[in-house]
């Protein structure tokens, strides 16, 4: 039996900031699900499940916070359930939310996504000490700093690639309201001239600190044929996973992140990639991402990625395959939100609904997320018509 | 002889902080004044501590109102041997107490002689702290009314 066609009608954002004190944690998940509900045109009792995603509970100290928000999420009486697969859990929450519809269990579900950073300090939440195991010590960028270095070396990259992703990201997140950054006349040079923070990551080529939220509410065929605004139908979904203490693992492209792209563009039909996708909201936190990213998901070959960057490829501005038109992670970076802030704005892409940041017709489009150690991904494509 | 190691111990921590939002917040701000809040439901019922959204509909609550600082004990269980950190170093009561003016029950302390002098209906009223900062621990406890005791 084929899965159920599953439509989003509904996405729903909060300003991202770095700190939202005027409003509860509850307050702030409100916020972005009632914006989702009123883009649907549902109230909560159309809703059947709440399906919710955050990362660590460390990052803000609320144990299981899925149990004190069911009341504020209207999900009394309903199944709530919470996705957890570290950073990339945005992506992975929506990818849960769909199959739910997709496997027929429910016909409407809610799902959401947040994270209120100001409330704690992840990289130090990262670092905590644990018995019997490393201690990352160094927060996110550390880690990843040497992954990139290998990157550069492999691809003979040119060393300010990164910079132009971090300019071409934080100016299309002039074209978003909901970015957390706008900085309006930051220039290439001022990128470049920033702080080295973990060599070759510097302070402009690093995702900000952000509290916020992102919602959407998804529908089955019957409820996307009857919705009156814009839908993106679900063309496909994958997740995959691996250990990221295994020795033997290429950690530039890994395993896992080459299948679940395989897998997604196997289940939407889509075989050139670059050709038949027309924007991708992809987990850039730093920059050096997008051109490895670009490589692992297909998009270009081994190597090629940082040349698609220098070429001006994936900008929203005459680029064949805009990446991040919102202003990506390196804008905003709710972690618990920012894999579904991806599929959201993948979904508003499709929908024609992405204002000054729309890629003018585009019909299929790409979200991702990746977590942990590079080792959790999800991804997601939609489409503007149905499959 | 084994040799002599090294040992630095290295605790690392970190500052947890909480929004608290409009309507805990103001809670929490009446607290520090010597005033409790409820908040108002649209089918008028009082919810006391205050919530946010409506625990059936979800819809948004927003009528803060002031409820009375005696209420009713609605159920009792005797702590014989308080701990520590508890709110009263010598026995009392743990108890769900409905205030005046409420229609829901908090939890809090009873400051009673002994559990013979608990029962389930009993008056109680708040006994404040003179150092307040806004914290459910301003009410240092509720103490039991005596019969003809409220004015």
């Amino acid at each position: 039996m084929a899965a159920e066609r599953t439509a989003v009608i509904g996405v729903g954002q909060t300003k991202y900031a770095a700190a939202r004190r005027d409003v509860s944690m509850a307050g702030l998940l409100r916020e972005a699900a009632y914006r989702a509900l009123e883009m649907a045109g549902k109230t909560w009792s159309d809703i059947d499940a709440v399906i919710i995603g955050k990362a660590p509970d460390f990052f803000e100290g609320v144990m299981m916070p899925e149990v004190y928000l069911a009341e504020a999420l209207g999900a009394v009486g309903k199944p709530i359930m919470r996705v957890h697969t570290a950073g990339s859990v945005g992506g992975s929450t929506g990818c849960v939310a769909a199959s739910m519809v997709q496997s027929r269990i429910h016909r409407c579900v809610l799902t959401i996504g947040w994270e209120k950073q100001s409330e704690s300090n992840a990289m130090w939440a990262l670092s905590l000490p644990q018995p019997f195991a490393t201690s990352v010590n160094a927060g996110a960028g550390g880690y990843f700093s040497p992954i990139i270095r290998r990157y550069m070396m492999m691809t003979g990259a040119p060393e300010l690639i990164g910079c132009m992703v971090a300019h071409k990201d934080r100016r299309q997140a002039l074209l978003n309201p909901y970015a957390h950054l706008h900085q309006h006349d930051l220039t290439f040079e001022q990128v470049v001239d920033s702080p080295m923070l973990w060599d070759p990551i510097r302070y402009s080529e690093t995702c900000p600190s952000s509290d916020g939220a992102c919602a959407m509410v998804l529908v089955d065929e019957a409820g996307g044929d009857q919705h009156p605004g814009p839908v993106a139908w679900v063309h496909g979904t994958a997740m995959r996973s691996e250990s990221n203490s295994y020795g033997g693992r290429n950690m530039v492209s890994p395993a896992a992140s080459e299948q679940c792209a395989d897998d997604v563009f196997a289940q939407a039909g889509i075989v050139d990639r670059r050709a038949e996708i027309d924007a991708v909201e992809m987990y850039v936190p730093f920059s050096w991402y997008e051109p490895m990213w670009l490589e692992s998901l297909g998009f270009a070959a081994v190597g090629e990625g940082w040349r698609m960057v220098e070429s001006g490829a994936t900008e929203l501005d005459g680029g064949d395959l805009p990446v991040n038109c919102s202003g990506g992670v390196l804008s905003s970076n709710p972690i618990g939100a920012s894999g579904m802030i991806r599929f959201a704005e993948a979904a508003l892409q499709v929908m024609g609904a992405a204002g000054e940041h729309q890629v003018d017709g585009a019909r299929r489009a790409v979200g991702h997320a990746y977590g942990g150690g590079a080792q959790y991904f999800a991804m997601w494509i939609v489409g503007s018509d149905k499959l | 002889m084994s040799p002599e190691v090294l040992q630095a111990p290295l605790v690392l921590e970190y500052p947890f902080t909480r929004s608290t939002g409009p309507v805990i917040g103001a809670f929490l701000t009446g607290l520090r004044d010597g005033v409790i809040c409820g908040i108002r439901r649209a089918d008028g019922t009082v919810l006391c501590p205050p919530q946010e959204y409506d625990p059936l509909t979800a819809e948004p609550l927003t009528e803060l109102v002031e409820v009375g600082q005696a209420g009713e004990v609605l159920t009792w269980a005797w702590n014989g041997d308080p701990r520590p950190m508890q709110p009263f170093d010598r026995p009392f009561a743990w108890a769900l107490i409905r205030l005046d003016g409420a229609d829901t029950s908090m939890l809090h302390a009873v400051f009673a002689p002994s559990a013979a002098e608990m029962a389930t209906g009993m008056r109680v009223r708040a006994v404040w702290r003179t150092e307040r900062e806004g914290h459910i621990a301003d009410i240092a406890g509720f103490e039991p009314v005596p019969p003809g005791g409220e004015e």
